[in-house]
């Protein structure tokens, strides 16, 4: 009996928490990608490459010895009206064409491309790690925890919650579903119909930017760190079902879990694999995912 | 095929073809090397690209991983080189076996899925065959597999050195001009028909007593043997293969080629593998970051000209000949 409560509280519990911290992350990813996705209808391919941007730009702040609470509130503001014009004058722009899907999704393909480049030049290939900003351990039933990373923890779930909050609480939540629903019929009953896509493109792209600020000290930035993350984020709203926020957190905590307690058992590499797998078999099952879109709910 | 579109591309073709002539025949006199293998690299990647038009131009299927039947027909062909015999045809036939077989299966994985669901799906398929290449160590792991052996093509006439790069240069076009010609030869059959239809209005067709599913897996199936029997010329060309040729810098790549050269038209791709490779060579030649300006490019031509440039001039001689666009 004490062997199976010395494996639960070594093995297992340090490995759940682990997992949880990265599926935090995940959901912050995650939900810009859905809501983007749920009010444009657009795939947003340089979601990962905007996570990278925040997490350069935290880089940079801190070099100039701003303080890293500072940075966590000046990142999204950046980004955020970054966001807006890359909505206002590229996505509009083939936002009307017939193949809307496939065109947005190649130019923001494009636009990963370009950024991703864009960060090996200006700040080279190299791995760069900025300084924890909380260091030390707690204890808790009998394991050390990184400090950081319960933080991470907590900000993030207060940082989920509030943005469900704003989504289905607040009139601008609803605004943004009604548009989201019937765009012509809100259009028709004063909703700035194309402000209000501009602004949630924004919002998302904020979001990545504040989960690469939160997750650079953890996992380090480099040029391709927005692509190595992305294909999780994207699992993670396929399975969940593009669109929906619900989904996306339960996934999100689902798959974080599946891999972090797999890989106690198989190689991590392998980890990878057996996700996308659950995601075929989603797919395979449930097409549109585990849960609607956001404008059902 | 006697429309607009049909006369440009037709141009299209005797411009690429004379193109090449006049460029293979000043190669020959300056007795170049590099630029030979450039452009049979290029005619490769073209390869690829054809795949990527023909599930997206034709079918309207976008894929964002066919560097994964790129990268699986380059590992087969290195591994058969190597390993067991260094023979054309032996590497060649295995590829496009064992490439049908694949592309069958996988696309009851990836034609499970629409639209955007799609092309996610085959770009995560590609990134967990990349990985798991990645790190197996039995197919040399992030070195891949280098030191296959030059290999000389046995045909009736003699052997062909594809060491020798305006031979083997040759050969590529060969191969690259046969899968062209099979890929439009199809779509002038009753099956092209439907490929065509599935992009217009895919909900339509069952209504009037059509299975696009079938089709559909033929596309897919094709595409697939198309990238793989390209990926296998690679390791003759450049005697080493590496993970990088299944990433999504490679399937990517492939996607900007297409919508560069022109959706839909086939020869548009080739056009823009052509026209890529070059662009990149000279701009390899100033700066590393090339990528950049390949993307802005792109970009400028998603927003500005989603016909790519072969559309563009299809578009022209439409408007000219008062056809409707």
């Amino acid at each position: 009996m004490t062997a199976l409560f010395d494996s639960l509280q070594f093995i297992y519990a340090p490995q759940i928490i682990n997992g949880l911290s990265i599926g935090v992350a995940v959901i912050l990813m995650a939900l810009g990608l859905t809501i983007i996705f749920g009010l444009l209808d657009v795939i947003n391919m340089s979601h990962g490459e905007f996570y990278a941007a925040g997490a350069y730009l935290s880089v940079t702040l801190l070099g100039l010895d701003l303080s890293f609470w500072l940075v966590l509130v000046l990142v999204p503001v950046i980004l955020f009206p970054a966001g807006f014009l890359i909505e206002r004058y590229l996505i509009q722009r083939v936002f009307h064409h017939r193949d809307r899907h496939i065109l947005t999704l190649l130019l923001t393909f494009g636009l990963a491309i370009v950024l991703e480049d864009a960060y090996r030049l200006v700040w080279g290939a190299n791995p760069m790690r900025p300084e924890t900003p909380i260091s030390g351990a707690t204890e808790f039933l009998g394991i050390y925890f990184p400090q950081y990373r319960l933080f991470l923890m907590a900000f993030g779930s207060l940082l989920i919650l509030g943005v469900w909050w704003v989504v289905y609480k607040t009139p601008a939540g609803a605004i943004v579903r009604a548009a989201a629903y019937d765009r012509d019929m809100s259009a028709s009953l004063g909703v700035p119909v194309k402000a209000v896509y501009a602004l949630t493109f924004a919002f998302g792209v904020a979001l990545a930017g504040l989960a690469g600020v939160l997750l650079a000290p953890i996992y380090s930035v480099f040029p391709t760190m927005g692509k190595d993350f992305i294909l999780l984020a994207f699992t993670v709203v396929i399975v969940g079902g593009l669109g929906s926020i619900k989904g996306a957190v339960i996934a999100a905590l689902l798959l974080t879990q599946l891999q972090s307690i797999s890989s106690l058992f198989i190689s991590p590499v392998w980890s990878d694999p057996l996700v996308f797998g659950v995601m075929v078999l989603v797919l395979m099952f449930r097409p549109a995912g585990l849960f609607g879109g956001f404008k059902n709910g | 095929m006697a429309d607009a579109a049909g006369r440009v591309i037709r141009r299209t073709e005797y411009i690429l073809l004379a193109a090449t002539a006049i460029l293979f025949v000043v190669g020959l006199m300056a007795g170049d090397t590099f630029f030979f293998r450039l452009a049979t690299e290029s005619l490769i990647f073209g390869g690829l690209a054809l795949a990527v038009d023909l599930l997206l131009g034709i079918v309207g299927l976008l894929s964002l991983g066919q560097a994964l039947y790129f990268g699986f027909g380059a590992y087969v062909s290195a591994l058969l080189l190597k390993e067991v015999a260094p023979s054309f045809w032996l590497a060649t036939g295995a590829v496009l076996a064992a490439s049908a077989v694949v592309g069958y299966l996988s696309s009851f994985i990836a034609l499970r899925s629409k639209g955007v669901y799609f092309a996610l799906i085959t770009f995560g398929l590609a990134q967990v065959a990349a990985k798991t290449v990645y790190n197996t160590r039995e197919l040399g792991a992030s070195d891949g597999i280098i030191g296959i052996p030059i290999v000389v093509i046995g045909t009736p006439f003699g052997g062909l050195d594809t060491a020798n790069a305006p031979v083997f240069f040759l050969v590529t076009l060969g191969v690259i001009a046969l899968l062209y010609g099979l890929t439009k030869y199809l779509l002038a059959t009753p099956m092209g028909g439907i490929w065509h239809a599935v992009r217009a209005n895919e909900a339509r067709l069952p209504f009037i007593g059509f299975d696009t599913l079938g089709p559909k897996r033929a596309a897919f199936t094709l595409a697939a043997m198309i990238a793989a029997v390209s990926g296998a010329l690679y390791p003759m060309l450049r005697g080493f293969v590496s993970p990088e040729l299944l990433y999504f810098s490679t399937s990517g790549n492939a996607v900007v080629t297409v919508v560069l050269g022109g959706v839909g038209t086939l020869i548009g791709p080739l056009f823009g593998s052509a026209l890529l490779t070059g662009l990149r060579s000279v701009i390899g030649t100033w700066t590393e970051h090339h990528q950049i300006l390949i993307g802005l490019i792109f970009v400028a031509v998603v927003v500005l000209a989603p016909r790519g440039i072969v559309g563009i001039a299809i578009e022209r001689a439409k408007r000219r000949a008062g056809e409707q666009i």
